[in-house]
């Protein structure tokens, strides 16, 4: 794991449970270092993204109840305020959800959207905002002009929306980002592009990432560290190297030995030689 | 859209062109009094009449319908407003806000309507002018006919508020009104323009209600509510069936919105 003189950006350390149902995080564990990549795998209903609400503080306190602490930059995230941790979202954590075209206002332009984001946490002159989000949208690889400013999501690729939210959430050059699920809806290639740019946002940036996938192989792409989570725990928790060369965790083994692998295929030229006689 | 929305359409058009036209179609006005032709059948100088004060009736049916056809849109953006407010906030904000929002709702749909229209109509000074007595029929229509509209619009809110745009603009720490303002209620559109051209005709048929109650616009400026009040007095239909003509003209106006908001319930489905 983490060596103990090293203060973590983020620790966690907790419980939730919905009203009259069996909790969905059980004394949850997990740090991330500054800088580093994490990933956080599990099935669906595993918890995954509950952890990433409940660090966010958007889980409705009514509706569920949350023990344990949430130790990030040195404060319980779980102890602030609303009005503190309207503060942190979106300056110091920033979320990237899994469905890039729902995650967008499809009522908004890309411009209104990003300049929202801004100004929740920013003020300035108009001219100032704009050079920030030319800035985030160049980051990410995406055009920057006023003619792509003008679209509507509705108007542009998944891979664009899910590097549109990107640049949202890089835009107050946060110290951790979420993503939750964030390349399950794209295709492989693209899925490939925007995997790299995490990877190169942490790199050129040191934003520290907790990257959240039911998809291992995915994970295995950008992550330092990968935490298995299962039915509402973390059941084992190692460099992507110990993962996968030496899971103790029968869950964890179930998860690589589930993982699709290529068969050997003969030459075209023997199949059509086979089928000829 | 079909061929019965576009010829409804045409319809409207029609109507609400020639009620604007007017002031060329009948130059003399709405309240001229033709003292020596009272009660006077269709003629080449007044092609419905006369009313028994004398009135071009041809006059007073344009002028009136203008009234009607600005006073019921007008009420109805003032209702869809208000729904917008409190059905369109309380589903936003959800908990205690929306239970007390939907129970005022729940009671307002309880009342009966048009009754509670009579007496709070009632309830005003009826000595009023005539421009008086417009404002305080649009103020009344519009202030009481938003409760069906907000529970609709109660409900798009609510499930826009579990919506993944808003989760993600909470995420980047927008909040409050601003969350509201930027992120819920434009994507409330499309049911605010519905439930607009839903109340529409119901409010023509609500103003027509209390003008033949003489709880309406006041004389002398006339609205389909006010002409209908004259068939009070009418004792055969086939001895003088131009009397009619505000009835049917309601009765096509009233059908042709309908045909053409069942097109605007599509869209908002």
């Amino acid at each position: 794991m983490t060596g103990a003189h090293v203060e973590p950006l983020l620790s966690v350390d907790v419980s939730v449970r919905y009203a009259d149902k069996p909790p969905v995080l059980r004394d949850l564990k997990v740090e991330l270092q500054r800088g580093e990549v994490l990933g956080l795998v599990g099935q669906s209903g595993s918890g995954k993204s509950t952890l990433a609400m409940t660090i966010l503080g958007l889980l409705d306190k009514k509706q569920c109840h949350i023990e344990g602490a949430i130790n990030f930059q040195g404060s319980d995230l779980l102890q602030l305020s609303e009005r503190q941790l309207r503060a942190l979202r979106g300056r110091t954590i920033a979320l990237v959800l899994q469905s890039p075209l729902s995650a967008l206002n499809p009522a908004l332009k890309i411009r209104t959207q990003l300049k929202e984001a801004w100004r929740a946490h920013a003020s300035g002159s108009p001219a100032d905002c704009l050079l920030k989000i030319r800035s985030a949208l160049q980051n990410v690889s995406l055009p920057s002009d006023d003619g792509f400013l003008r679209k509507y999501p509705s108007q542009m690729s998944v891979g664009q929306a899910q590097r549109v939210l990107i640049a949202m959430a890089i835009l107050h050059r946060p110290g951790l980002l979420i993503a939750d699920e964030a390349t399950s809806a794209l295709d492989v290639i693209t899925q490939s592009e925007i995997l790299s740019l995490f990877r190169e946002l942490n790199r050129s940036t040191g934003m520290a990432i907790l990257y959240i996938s039911h998809d291992l192989a995915s994970v295995a792409g950008i992550c330092d560290r990968i935490a298995i989570l299962h039915q509402g725990a973390i059941v084992e928790c190692g460099t992507t190297q110990q993962i996968f060369d030496n899971p103790y965790h029968e869950y964890t083994q179930k998860l690589i030995a589930a993982l699709p692998r290529i068969r050997s295929v003969p030459p075209a030229s023997k199949i059509l030689s086979a089928s000829a006689t | 859209m079909s061929l019965g929305q576009r010829l409804a359409c045409a319809v409207l058009v029609l109507v609400l062109g020639a009620s604007f036209a007017a002031n060329w179609l009948a130059p003399a006005g709405y309240a001229r009094q033709y003292r020596d032709a009272t009660d006077a059948p269709p003629s080449h100088t007044h092609w419905l009449g006369t009313d028994e004060l004398g009135r071009d009736r041809f006059a007073r049916v344009l002028y009136g319908t203008r009234i009607s056809l600005l006073l019921a849109p007008a009420a109805a953006l003032l209702s869809t407003l208000l729904a917008a407010l409190i059905g369109g906030f309380a589903g936003y904000a959800g908990g205690a806000w929306k239970r007390a929002a939907m129970a005022i709702t729940d009671l307002f749909l309880s009342l009966p309507w048009l009754f509670l229209l009579i007496t709070a109509r009632a309830l005003l000074p009826l000595n009023v002018s005539p421009v008086v007595s417009v404002v305080v029929t649009f103020l009344l229509l519009g202030v009481l006919g938003w409760s069906s509209a907000a529970r609709v619009l109660c409900a798009s809110a609510s499930s826009l508020r579990s919506s993944d745009f808003v989760r993600q603009a909470r995420a980047a720490g927008i909040h409050g009104r601003r969350l509201f303002w930027m992120h819920v209620l434009p994507n409330l559109k499309p049911v605010l323009f519905a439930q607009f051209w839903i109340s529409i005709p119901v409010f023509i048929l609500s103003e027509a209600n209390l003008g033949i109650l003489g709880l309406g616009v006041a004389e002398p400026m006339p609205s389909w509510g006010s002409l209908l009040k004259e068939l009070e007095g009418l004792v055969s239909v086939g001895e003088e069936p131009w009397r009619l003509v505000p009835l049917i003209l309601l009765v096509i106006v009233v059908t042709s919105f309908q045909i053409v908001i069942s097109n605007q319930e599509e869209v908002a489905a």
